[in-house]
């Protein structure tokens, strides 16, 4: 076991989020104001954020790397179309399930070996990503499903479960075995030294594309599961809508909890947490009676504003070490 | 180099779309025609792109992006079309518009240059800001006040489209072209920090050039109401892509420091006619292929931006 470190600046961030998710619980059991319908609120929580926090988490490492991954909603639509077109030809839903995570795996890998091959900035790597991958899943979905009409239905209770049985049960496990894995592997660590800088990593011997690959592998393991819970609690996939603008939702939730943008900070508990305050907002907004149109205003509005203020702050953090 | 390689692969495109669009041209007259017909039917129909093309190239020189460029159309259209049509359109919502353009714009300079947010983070954020708020404006309604407005639908016809874009890119761009404001936005693009000691005051010129794509925006929401008549809260979606794919494959490096307008104005056609060639291959795809031909698009544009910044930055090209 390595010493965990949490810095100042995390300690806070995780205490804020710690003690404004309980508040927003408090609010929300005011506003309901029935011990029915406050208990689904809590047990419904599991299938809503369960997506945003494992694509999260995959994030995470991604950014902790330095590098950035904005196709992950059109990783989604691609995963959950193999998933559809799967469920079309009535294929048993194990075959499904694992079709789906596979391909989000197998796609994240692939931004990993464009971002390293190709010497360009993540961003517009990725950036491209979520054009193609959009493209690819109405594709294969126009060419696999004759008389396709916009969006393919799953009916069938058989092809649910992950998402509308299991997705506490897979969300809590998923977050466990990060935890562990964060504190015990060293892996973990050497995404946080690329990020923190990339020179020191090539001169100390470890080498930069290979940690960045292992980053989007990790990263692919949890898009894999949140395409999985993502895809299988709907009725209906629409490949040319589904999880579009998911990115800044998952980016949001990360940076909220604590990771820096620029690579180099962050840990897993705070990126669930983050995820946990995004959700708990909405439905606080939604039982205040706020405009529903309003609401995603106020939510972008807020993800901004925490973004915005973590980048003044590093940028301050990094003029004191600078004179330091 | 680069712009005759662009040109070729413009009328490359044309011929082949031709082909594929079952359009018979015989004689080298008719060709002509043809030709003229095509290229002032593309113009009035991109014109919004175009627009929104210069902006964009002047906000990737500085080594930003700015994804936010579609919403804030739709968003000025939305606004614009809330107004009571009539004469008094003109001096009640066409100001609005053009300062709400200006606003959004500074928006996104200042929360890129005051807070250092990374410019694809700020833009995506108020990408989908700005598209809330289309939707906050409108619900679900589509409003089509614009046709009732007396001589507004001047905008929409070439003429008009061709007198705004002669306007910005030959009037505006060999205005700027080689002044000491855009050799300052090259510089910080090239190197902040070096121009922070230059002397070049970097957070006031980021506003500007972003307030300028505002105002691109302004001028695109003319041309886009007054040619599509009617505007709704999910108008122009994904147009941002277009936009920047189309200036990168002009040449324009994303990592600062260098870019043309006129690669702009041709990549912008590059894929103009890329669009129309697609919806009018779409009775070839049905024959041809298992899906509809109109997918294909996304999957270009990704290709067209990946590879486009990759040659971009292996070939860098000091004199285009």
């Amino acid at each position: 076991m390595f010493h965990v470190h949490y810095s100042r600046f995390l300690v806070q961030r995780i205490a804020f989020l710690v003690v404004g998710n309980v508040l927003l619980l408090l609010a929300i059991f005011v506003l309901v104001q029935d011990g029915g319908s406050f208990a689904d609120v809590i047990l419904n929580a599991a299938p809503n954020v369960a997506p945003t926090v494992l694509a999260g988490l995959g994030l995470t490492g991604i950014i902790c790397a330095g590098a950035i991954d904005l196709s992950v909603g059109s990783i989604i639509a691609v995963a959950g179309t193999v998933f559809g077109v799967l469920v079309h030809r009535q294929v048993p839903p194990f075959v499904c399930y694992a079709g789906c995570v596979a391909t989000a795996w197998c796609l994240s890998v692939l931004n990993g070996y464009l971002v390293r091959g190709l010497g360009i900035s993540a961003i517009i790597v990725t950036l491209a990503g979520l054009a193609f991958y959009r493209g690819l899943a109405l594709i294969l979905a126009d060419s696999a499903i004759t008389g396709f009409g916009g969006n393919i239905s799953i009916q069938d209770d058989a092809y649910h479960s992950p998402g509308k049985v299991y997705a506490g049960a897979i969300l809590i496990l998923t977050i466990a075995a990060a935890g562990i894995w964060e504190n015990s592997s060293k892996t973990p660590s050497k995404w946080l030294a690329l990020g923190n800088s990339e020179e020191a990593c090539r001169l100390a011997g470890l080498s930069s594309g290979r940690i960045l690959q292992t980053a989007y592998g990790a990263g692919g393991v949890f898009l894999g599961l949140a395409a999985l819970i993502y895809v299988t609690r709907i009725q209906a996939i629409e490949p040319a809508r589904i999880a579009l603008g998911f990115e800044l939702q998952v980016i949001g939730a990360v940076i909220l909890g604590g990771t820096n943008i620029f690579g180099g900070e962050g840990r897993y508990i705070g990126t669930v947490l983050g995820s946990l305050f995004l959700y708990l907002l909405s439905e606080f907004l939604v039982y205040a009676g706020v405009n529903p149109y309003f609401q995603e205003v106020v939510a972008g509005a807020i993800i901004l504003f925490v973004i915005g203020l973590d980048c003044a702050m590093h940028r301050k953090r990094k003029m004191l070490e600078e004179v330091a | 180099m680069r712009y005759s390689i662009l040109l070729l692969i413009l009328f490359a495109e044309i011929g082949l779309f031709t082909v594929i669009g079952g359009q018979r041209v015989d004689s080298m007259s008719e060709i002509g025609r043809y030709l003229t017909l095509y290229f002032s039917d593309i113009l009035a129909q991109s014109a919004p792109v175009l627009l929104l093309a210069f902006g964009m190239t002047l906000v990737l020189m500085t080594a930003g992006i700015d994804l936010s460029v579609a919403s804030m159309v739709a968003l000025i259209a939305c606004v614009m079309s809330s107004f009571d049509p009539g004469i008094g359109f003109w001096w009640t919502a066409v100001p609005v518009g053009l300062v709400l353009g200006l606003l959004l714009g500074l928006t996104n300079g200042l929360l890129i240059a005051r807070l250092d947010i990374p410019p694809i983070i700020a833009t995506l954020g108020t990408m989908i800001l700005y598209r809330g708020l289309c939707f906050v404006v409108m619900g679900d309604l589509e409003k089509a006040p614009f046709l009732d407005v007396p001589g507004y639908e001047w905008f929409g016809q070439f003429l008009g489209a061709v007198f705004v874009i002669a306007m910005i890119y030959l009037a505006a761009g060999s205005y700027l072209n080689g002044s000491r404001w855009l050799r300052e936005i090259l510089m910080i693009g090239g190197n902040r920090v070096a121009a922070r000691y230059a002397g070049v005051p970097v957070t006031r010129r980021l506003c500007e050039v972003y307030a300028v794509a505002g105002f691109m925006a302004f001028l695109a929401a003319l041309c886009f109401t007054a040619r599509n008549s009617s505007v709704s809260g999910s108008s122009l979606t994904g147009l941002e892509l277009h936009v920047i794919v189309a200036v990168v494959l002009g040449g324009t490096r994303v990592q600062g420091g260098a870019g043309t307008w006129i690669g702009s104005f041709l990549g912008v056609l590059i894929l103009s006619v890329l669009d129309e060639g697609l919806r009018g291959a779409s009775v070839w795809g049905e024959k041809h292929l298992p899906f509809k031909i109109s997918h294909i698009e996304f999957l270009v544009l990704g290709v067209l931006l990946a590879a486009g910044v990759w040659m971009n930055t292996r070939f860098q090209d000091r004199n285009p």
